[in-house]
């Protein structure tokens, strides 16, 4: 800051910024607070805010009642299964396309952008009817390799303006200095390729968790993540409020923790690079 | 320093994406292509003639389809206009210097974050809920009548959600861009006796102008496939009130088992999205190259 800001100014910052900040936080502020109420509290008019009766209660029935702990795992097999083995495929290419970039390197990378374009449900119909008759509707492995596809052209992209960073003079030097290329791979670009790799994986835990066409489409009961075990409370029965806002609470908790830790690196791959 | 030796591994380190993505992109491409053109009905088996274009005549002539398009198109734009206007005027405020800034921003990016269904179940029953939701509460409390949100305005209802998740990527993009516009320049200017509304129009704008490019493609490509919020609030209804193309294209295949139909609402999908893809493929391989 080149120049001094009033502290009247500041506050004045201060406070449209939490105002509008508060407002765009407070559905999800609101879902939590009513995960502690009553069904007959989370209804009441006027509404309570603060001031109820708190209690765990729906939590306690969410778990019993429903398979919760069943659809809480499908989500945590589906989006880390189909990252990490995104990964183990992306790594060697992303890794290939930045230290040998050969003549279509540019060509593929925009190629493999491409793919992500295509409207998911214009392959809906034959990736039903191929998991439908090879036996992988509703089966986890399905949504592993969907969502691993689907989010391949991402991992590889994100994975490539990381590694391209990495400068290669370095690598000379150690060669020089005598590393072999085992200490040149341990000590120089591991070291240096690790958090690309870790935010990369991040991000694409989160867009997995979070991805609701394919997940929706191709579970019913047995494999179905959060996402599809919300969607049932669409049709519900009876009072439902305050056990919806447990179950949502306890189905946004992990992944918005790990969001605001990625909040830097989501720019970037969101963007594939094009905003810095 | 590439030799001949590791060109060949690096050719080999890369196709095994490429030969994985090409497979997942021909083979149901091809599939619903060919789909497209039969008579297809998972409801009637047997065989399944093929029936050149009628299923695109039927598709394209069915009202529903020229609702979908409408509703697609007021979906995306609506969405675009308020993110980018709102995520500008975010932005601005937020790159302003003030106390707890690290923490508003995280409350401003956590919609990005939840769940698509669990915002849409979250808005449509605490909210939108004309019984019980806030909003009827705020209006009994104003002595106005409670408003039905999604039988009377059921794909304004929906444009607000999809903003509200959205809104949060296009604040963190636009302010990412905002940081690294020169402060100095812009307090240059506001000496030199530039108004506000002058500084931002002719130095904040034009900064910005490339991130926003960038939001509105990507958001585009997102916005065309919204599917979760229409199917957990209103099922496309009442009528085809809230249904878009995407939304069109599943009640066709998975609801009506119609596959040549759907496959061929499919197609026409598919070359929607293209459209926006080439511009936004332009823009990203243009800033390879820089």
């Amino acid at each position: 800051m080149a120049r001094a800001i009033t502290p009247q100014r500041k506050a004045l910052n201060t406070a449209i910024a939490w105002t509008f900040g508060i407002m765009i936080f407070f559905p999800i502020l609101w879902t939590v607070l009513t995960s502690f109420k009553t069904e007959a509290q989370a209804i009441a008019d006027p509404p309570v805010f603060l001031f109820f009766n708190w209690t765990t209660e729906n939590y306690t029935t969410v778990l019993e009642r429903s398979n919760y702990f069943r659809h809480f795992w499908n989500s945590v097999v589906i989006s880390v299964g189909s990252t990490v083995l995104g990964l183990i495929i992306a790594v060697p290419a992303a890794w290939a396309m930045a230290f040998v970039p050969g003549k279509r390197t540019k060509d593929v990378l925009m190629w493999m952008l491409s793919t992500k374009m295509l409207p998911p449900v214009g392959v809906l119909v034959p990736i039903y009817l191929i998991f439908r008759d090879i036996g992988l509707l509703d089966t986890k492995t399905g949504l592993v390799i969907v969502l691993t596809l689907i989010n391949l052209p991402i991992i590889v992209w994100m994975l490539y303006t990381y590694f391209k960073e990495i400068p290669v003079d370095i690598l000379e030097a150690a060669r020089m200095d005598g590393a072999s290329l085992r200490n040149e791979v341990t000590y120089v670009l591991l070291p240096m390729a690790v958090p690309g790799i870790a935010s990369t994986m991040l991000l694409n835990i989160i867009l997995a968790w979070n991805e609701a066409f394919w997940t929706l489409n191709l579970t019913a009961a047995k494999a179905a993540p959060l996402t599809a075990f919300i969607a049932s409370y669409s049709s519900p029965e009876g009072l439902f409020y305050a056990k919806l806002s447990a179950a949502s609470t306890m189905a946004i908790a992990p992944i918005l923790i790990m969001g605001w830790f990625s909040q830097k690196q989501l720019v970037r791959g969101l963007t594939f690079g094009a905003v810095k | 320093m590439a030799t001949q030796h590791s060109r060949a591994a690096a050719r080999l380190m890369i196709s095994p994406s490429v030969i994985l993505l090409l497979g997942w992109m021909l083979i149901p491409l091809g599939l619903t292509l060919y789909f497209s053109f039969l008579r297809y009905n998972l409801l009637m088996p047997g065989a399944n003639p093929f029936v050149g274009w009628e299923n695109y005549s039927y598709f394209l002539s069915d009202p529903a389809f020229k609702a979908a398009i409408v509703n697609t198109l007021l979906l995306v734009v609506g969405v675009l206009v308020i993110t980018v206007v709102g995520g500008t005027l975010l932005a601005i405020l937020l790159d302003q210097a003030m106390w707890g800034q690290g923490i508003v921003r995280i409350l401003v990016i956590a919609p990005f974050f939840v769940m698509p269904t669990v915002s849409a179940l979250v808005w449509k029953n605490m909210f939108m809920n004309p019984v019980n939701g806030l909003f009827a509460h705020l209006a009994k409390f104003l002595g106005l009548p409670p408003f039905d949100f999604f039988a009377a305005a059921p794909l304004a209802s929906i444009i607000g959600i999809v903003s509200w998740q959205w809104l949060p990527f296009a604040t963190l993009i636009l302010l990412t861009a905002m940081q690294s516009l020169d402060s100095e320049r812009l307090e240059a200017a506001e000496m030199d006796g530039a108004g506000p509304l002058s500084r931002f129009w002719y130095m904040v704008l034009p900064h910005l102008s490339r991130a926003i490019t960038v939001v509105i493609l990507i958001q585009t490509i997102f916005l065309l496939s919204v599917f979760a919020e229409i199917l957990v609030t209103t099922n496309g209804g009442p009528g085809n009130a809230s249904t878009n193309l995407t939304y069109l294209v599943y009640a066709e295949s998975l609801l009506r088992f119609d596959v040549g139909t759907g496959s061929a609402g499919g197609v026409v999908a598919i070359i929607l999205a293209n459209i926006v893809a080439i511009f936004l493929m332009r823009m990203i391989g243009k800033n390879l190259d820089a």
